[in-house]
């Protein structure tokens, strides 16, 4: 199978490939060089909405279609997960040991770097028969700022995008988790966020397992 | 400063839009073809109505539509807004051949209303009646089509990109922004 | 409107009007958007490059208008020239932020190329090395989309094609765009 790679992590020199007489390859490039660079807001809404056009082919569901947007998002997280922390200044350039500073690192670190901002909010669920969950709240997800969805598919969250790069992040520090998007803005006068979106986390028992047994030693 | 009306044209020559606030009174000597002697004032075209806006000044009688009232008045609304796509098309054509590819026509007036024109270099065609005595809307419209359409009809991934019989362009945001903008200038 | 001007036009433009994003989460997003049709249709490049073509003329369809509202043109180019400066000028500074070159007209003036110095949603992008993806696949094949798309909407059939790409060991990413006709503008029907 191709993987066409965005790749910041090492992968080995392969023979075979032809590079310009430069012999500039994208290994010469620096890895910061392109970190505060900046694009059109419209280039991503249309590349986006070309994306969620082309995935809504051929579903059965809505649930198909978000699940599509999460595989695509996926891999995204992980390569981030890498360049990010390669970023960090030396001292903190650790992978995140336990749940909190993992979801810190997301809400924090990921969120400033997509989207120029903090995340607004990290829960932990407050239902006590589902410790393994925990919510990112974001008031006005980037990527659901063009999308107006029509009335019958209202249950339908662009922002599955997102939650599959979440699920990379979550899954390359080896912290397996399900990561879902859920509106909960209502659309009604005065709400002041109509658009919030809560990113629902739900770790494997095994990582909670760890957690209990790391918090203990 | 009176708006009375709204159309949009595009690219295929068929109104994808049409909106009315106000219905001049009419001249004595002419009358309507409909029976009621007024439009409702907040009537659109049937198959298409979201959101009804509240009539503002209501000078005239408004009766109570029965179906086939309804049917004839929508068909007088899709006769005038060809009425008027003929005229300008018209006259636009008779611009560019007397001065020139660059000329452009930006309005006319009769003694009942003025209607201004703006076109955009994608044939997308707005026009808009008011009062006789208004000013160049030509701005007017400039920002409709960048702060409105563009921004709610074209940025909309769910709208199609061809709007034919308006499919798309009666979206909730961009009416809404419309009748804020258009009741903000009377 | 001169090639300088137009320039100074689209700088002024990017820096006034437009909101930005970070570039990568774009370089990103378009990444994954071609990953994943190389993986639906298997490694059959060639489908892969008409499928990035048509989502480009998708989103060319919309994005003139766009490029309309925030360049504040109101008028056509008068010309085949002047539209190519004002693509490389003004629509691709206040898309992506480059300023790519416009050379080798030819002598009827309908064939340009244009030549990308830099471009950012290729950062990073190195091609499969099974054999096939660096003779068959260009990468950045929906910008050929997106003009066709965006010129067609204002009455302009071109055609627009690679012919180098740095990702295929090309020393430069070029593309030729060539003006077929300029399209007529619809008549209403007739009544009669």
């Amino acid at each position: 199978m191709s993987n066409l790679q965005p790749a910041k992590g090492s992968s080995k020199d392969q023979p075979g490939l032809r590079y310009p007489t430069s012999g500039k390859t994208i290994y010469h490039r620096p890895l910061n060089r392109t970190k505060a660079a900046e694009l059109s807001g419209s280039s991503f809404a249309y590349l986006f909405s070309e994306m969620v056009g082309y995935a809504s082919k051929k579903i059965e569901s809505i649930q198909d279609l978000e699940k599509r947007l999460n595989v695509q998002g996926h891999p995204i997280g992980l390569k981030l997960l890498d360049l990010l922390l390669y970023r960090e200044p030396t001292r903190s350039q650790t992978r995140p040991l336990n749940i909190i500073t993992l979801l810190h690192f997301i809400k924090i670190n990921v969120w400033q770097h997509l989207f120029g901002r903090a995340a607004d909010g990290l829960e932990k669920s407050s239902d006590p028969s589902k410790p393994d969950e925990y919510m990112i709240i974001d008031n006005e997800p980037l990527v659901n700022r063009y999308i107006s969805v029509p009335k019958d598919m209202s249950q339908l969250n662009c922002a599955a995008y997102v939650a599959g790069i979440i699920e990379g992040v979550c899954d390359g520090s080896a912290f397996p988790a399900r990561v879902t998007a859920h509106s909960v803005g209502k659309q009604e006068e005065g709400e002041m966020w109509p658009g919030r979106t809560v990113f629902l986390v739900k770790f494997a028992p095994e990582v909670m397992e760890r957690e209990g047994y790391l918090g203990k030693s | 400063m009176q708006v009375y009306s709204f159309y949009i044209f595009d690219r295929h020559t068929e109104c994808i839009y049409s909106k009315s606030w106000f219905t001049p009174p009419p001249p004595a000597s002419s009358s309507l073809t409909s029976p009621s002697t007024s439009r409702p004032q907040s009537q659109q075209p049937a198959p298409h109505a979201s959101s009804v806006t509240s009539p503002p000044v209501a000078s005239l009688v408004v009766a109570p539509p029965s179906a086939a009232a309804l049917k004839r008045s929508k068909q007088k609304k899709d006769d005038d807004a060809k009425l008027i796509f003929g005229t300008v098309f018209s006259l636009r054509n008779m611009v560019r051949k007397l001065g020139g590819e660059d000329d452009a026509f930006i309005a006319y007036r009769t003694g009942q209303y003025k209607l201004h024109y703006y076109e955009t270099p994608t044939n997308l065609r707005f026009a808009l009646l008011t009062e006789p005595g208004a000013l160049s809307m030509r701005n007017v419209l400039h920002q409709i089509y960048i702060n409105l359409w563009v921004e709610y009809v074209v940025k909309n991934p769910l709208s199609p990109v061809e709007h034919k019989g308006g499919e798309g362009v009666r979206n909730e945001m961009f009416e809404m922004g419309l009748d804020k903008f258009i009741r903000g200038l009377m | 409107m001169s090639a300088n001007k137009a320039a100074r036009v689209g700088e002024e433009i990017w820096k006034g009007r437009i909101d930005k994003v970070n570039a990568e989460l774009v370089t990103l997003t378009y990444g994954t958007i071609v990953a994943q049709l190389c993986k639906d249709f298997e490694a059959d490049y060639v489908e892969v490059n008409k499928q990035l073509d048509r989502m480009g003329y998708n989103i060319g369809l919309r994005l003139i208008e766009d490029y309309l509202a925030k360049s504040n043109t109101m008028r056509r180019c008068s010309n085949f020239r002047e539209t190519a400066d004002m693509i490389a000028k003004v629509g691709f500074k206040i898309f992506l932020n480059i300023t790519p070159t416009v050379t080798n007209w030819t002598s009827d003036s309908k064939q340009f190329s244009l030549v990308f110095e830099e471009n950012p949603l290729a950062d990073f992008v190195e091609l499969p090395d099974d054999g096939r993806a660096q003779d068959e696949l260009w990468y950045s094949n929906i910008f050929c989309g997106v003009l066709r798309g965006a010129l067609e909407m204002v009455q302009m059939q071109v055609e627009a094609h690679f012919i180098s790409d740095v990702l295929r060991g090309n020393d430069t990413t070029e593309m030729r765009v060539s003006l077929i006709r300029y399209i007529d503008d619809e008549l209403p029907p007739e009544d009669d």
